[in-house]
């Protein structure tokens, strides 16, 4: 804003500012544009969350200009009313936050490892981490539903027979599935911070543990603010890997996604409720990302101009 | 603020293990709030069913279930004499929505009556996760089969439970029909049970536009035909005919041939075709085909709507004005799709049964359903099966009004029009399950996808037998 105050102050006569104005004018129609095309699908989506399941089975959504009458609360009213749904909330915040915070915790001190310690094998183990971007987490399932089944543990009040079904089997999934892209994202970004400091900090005498906290983690909270939306939508959204580790065990602790899916019958009867049950789900990682969307640019430029 | 920064580090550093810790303390402790509402439930079992019209009424959409109190307190009284066992049981189905609703109404007596919480899990992607699940060995303690194929298979396997070591067979084998008991056994071991069933085969209209068919229906096909050509004028075309259904597209049109082929055919060939001992390119099975495409040719909107509508929306244009066509072919369970959920029973919609093509197959009758099978063979999981399958569960089940019992001892459906499809289903002398869903795996893709061609590209119909044919040679030798 203020460079582009500056740069007409620069320009100078009334008629250059507005020549520059005109030519930036067809961008800014093409963009427009292109948002508008891109947001058709949400517009509509979010028109038919509040038309009545009548209007919505026989007409497109377009329908609410010619009867803007039909506009009804009746879906929101349903879907809140579904005694699952407020369980799902609380139970996807419980999936959510630690299988968001933990990957985070474990990248951050992979990827200062990476960047700045040196150790035997160290390109190889992050190309290594880095291929693993590339196995669909599907292939995983069944191994990990075994491996977790076969869990015992039995330290005095901790007892757990088997950890399909319990929210830790979710926690570990998604820092498993989350590590990956997180510790590339992070090592690259800290891989770019300036090698001075680092050399400062160990000649006045900073061990790395040191140098980790009081440098290269807050130096990268652009980083992980940009890696914590990621993850954080990655998991709301996530039903499949939800579905499988805790579905069959402990419907107690299905997350939203699964009681949202659900209100669709097994012939697909009940599908228009899930536009406002969208718009539901959607709220809170909406807020989650216009509080972090500052750091969002930054963060995921970062890493990919190195200085 | 530079100075500061490390500080807000370590504070959210700390802020973030500390909500570690306390989720990972509740997570831990789910597990005693979830047996907590069970032991709480008797004093409240009432009031679920009293207080869920009142909620669904806010919602005006939502068809209101009421289940009557004599059939809650009779199924309550059944699940009294299992026994106060406690404990859990898990079960796994397809069903969510209303289904999913009717289905926890039916087990709360059981519920409140012994004491065991029933956990279920309603997903339509559930055949994803119980073939994790089988892999794996992490499996529900009862689960709904995605069909008799994989039910057959799970039981090859060891998987599923002899269920006459759950059940009282008697009670079992006397209140259902011998077919879907026979469905439901492998090798001699009954491992299938069917919760609900559905009549296929039905033709819906609109009394309004072609008059009371239900008392006086066409007794036969060419009866229809004449029908047809009398009422021509009163809408667009004669049939209403639609496929899509996502990546199962092209089942409906499954299910029209299947009507066909019953009722020409009957129910021998009928059966020696689904086990592929029926070739594709019989000139019987032919027929049926070319009959199947005279439905598409008449159908409103052609080929084209045929295979772009969803078969849920099918049936729409009976009720536009004036209307777009005047017949529809489609199972019981369309009464909740589309238009028809809209519409009122039996005055704006009815339905008569597939006329008679060859006499003596008059009442043969095609049915599907939600077969279940049992995992483990818990004292809940026992107690479960006993109650789902008895006519009481039954009884409270099909009062939601969605479903159909293959109970004989349920008499009482909720309405006019599930009344007369139950007698059907329990009338029928001759009962087969839907041919497509018992083909192995390969062969009803490729019979999905043949029919869409054929739908599309009639003139290819020799073609497209002879690749089902060649199909049918290979996928069914593992069987």
């Amino acid at each position: 804003m203020t460079s582009v105050a500056a740069a007409e102050a620069t320009a100078g006569t009334a008629s250059g500012r507005w020549g520059r104005r005109l030519g930036h004018l067809p961008t800014h129609v093409v963009v427009i544009l292109l948002m508008f095309l891109w947001l058709i699908p949400t517009i509509g989506l979010f028109i038919n969350s509040f038309r009545p399941s009548q209007a919505v089975q026989s007409s497109g959504w377009w329908d609410i200009i010619f009867q803007p009458s039909q506009v009804t609360l009746q879906n929101y009213q349903y879907v809140l009313g579904q005694s699952g749904l407020w369980p799902g909330f609380i139970n996807s915040l419980f999936i959510t936050i630690p299988a968001t915070i933990i990957p985070i915790f474990v990248a951050a001190f992979a990827a200062y490892a990476f960047a700045w310690m040196d150790f035997p094998g160290r390109n190889v183990l992050f190309v290594a981490i880095v291929g693993l971007l590339v196995v669909p987490l599907q292939t995983t399932f069944i191994p990990i539903l075994q491996l977790y089944g076969s869990v015992h543990i039995d330290i005095g009040p901790i007892q757990i027979n088997n950890l399909n079904g319990q929210f830790l089997a979710l926690w570990l999934a998604h820092t498993g599935y989350g590590l990956p892209f997180a510790v590339y994202l992070l090592r690259n970004f800290m891989g770019g911070l300036p090698r001075e400091v680092f050399e400062s900090a160990s000649i006045d005498g900073a061990s790395p543990v040191t140098a980790f906290f009081q440098l290269a983690l807050p130096m990268s909270v652009p980083a992980i603010a940009a890696l914590a939306i990621f993850q954080f939508l990655f998991v709301w959204n996530d039903l499949l890997v939800a579905l499988i580790y805790l579905g069959a065990a402990n419907p107690q602790n299905d997350p939203l996604t699964i009681v949202v899916a659900n209100l669709v019958n097994s012939l697909g009867s009940g599908w228009w409720y899930l536009a406002a049950a969208a718009f539901i789900s959607m709220a809170l990682p909406l807020a989650v990302f216009f509080t972090l969307q500052r750091y969002f640019v930054r963060g995921i430029v970062g890493g990919s101009v190195k200085g | 603020m530079i100075q500061g920064r490390p500080r807000g580090v370590r504070v959210l550093a700390v802020g973030a293990v500390m909500m570690l810790v306390a989720a990972a303390c509740s997570s831990g402790a789910t597990t005693a709030p979830t047996s907590a509402p069970a032991s709480a439930a008797p004093a409240a079992s009432a009031a679920p069913a009293s207080a869920a019209p009142a909620a669904s009424a806010a919602a005006s959409a939502v068809p209101a279930p009421s289940y009557s109190a004599t059939a809650i307190s009779a199924a309550q009284q059944y699940a009294s004499t299992l026994g106060k066992i406690g404990g859990s049981v898990s079960v796994l189905a397809v069903w969510g929505g209303s289904e999913q609703a009717q289905f926890l109404a039916m087990v709360k007596p059981f519920e409140d009556a012994t004491g065991i919480t029933v956990n279920y899990t309603g997903t339509r992607d559930e055949p994803a996760v119980l073939t994790a699940g089988i892999a794996s060995g992490q499996l529900p303690d009862i689960a709904g089969l995605p069909g008799p194929a994989q039910m057959q298979q799970y039981a090859a396997a060891g998987k599923l439970q002899d269920l006459s070591t759950m059940l009282d067979m008697n009670a079992y084998t006397s209140q259902t029909p011998s077919s879907l008991v026979q469905l439901g056994t492998v090798s001699g071991k009954l491992v299938g049970i069917f919760l609900d069933v559905s009549a296929k085969g039905q033709i819906w209209y609109d009394p309004k536009v072609v008059g009371d068919l239900a008392s006086n229906p066409p007794a036969t096909w060419s009866d229809l035909q004449t029908l047809i050509t009398q009422d021509k004028s009163k809408a667009q075309a004669p049939w209403c005919f639609s496929v899509e259904s996502g990546a199962a597209s092209g089942w409906p049109a499954t299910d029209v041939l299947e009507s066909f082929v019953l009722h020409t055919q009957g129910p021998t060939y009928y059966n020696n075709w689904w086990a592929g001992k029926v070739k594709w390119t019989d000139p019987g099975m032919k027929a049926d085909w070319q009959q199947l495409g005279q439905m598409v040719a008449q159908s409103y909107g052609g080929a084209n709507r045929v295979l772009t509508a969803n078969f849920a929306n099918a049936g729409d244009p009976l009720f536009t004005t004036p209307p777009g066509c005047l017949f529809l072919h489609q199972a019981s369970f369309i009464t909740g799709l589309g238009q028809f959920a809209n519409e009122q029973k039996l005055t704006d919609y009815n339905f008569f049964p597939f006329p008679a093509i060859t006499p003596q197959y008059a009442n043969a009758v095609e049915g599907a359903g939600d077969l279940f099978g049992a995992f483990h063979n818990t004292p809940q999981a026992a107690a479960l099966m006993k109650y789902l399958v008895s006519a009481q569960a039954q009884t409270l089940f099909v009062g939601g009004g969605e479903f159909l019992s293959a109970n004989k001892g349920v008499a009482n459906y909720p309405n006019a029009m599930n009344q007369r499809l139950g007698q059907i289903l329990s009338g029928a002398t001759s009962f087969v399950f839907d041919a497509s869903d018992q083909m192995p795996t390969p062969m009803q893709t490729a019979f999905y996808k043949g029919l869409l061609q054929y739908i599309q590209y009639p003139s290819q119909l020799d073609s497209i037998l002879q690749n089902l044919d060649s199909v049918q040679a290979s996928s069914y030798t593992t069987h």
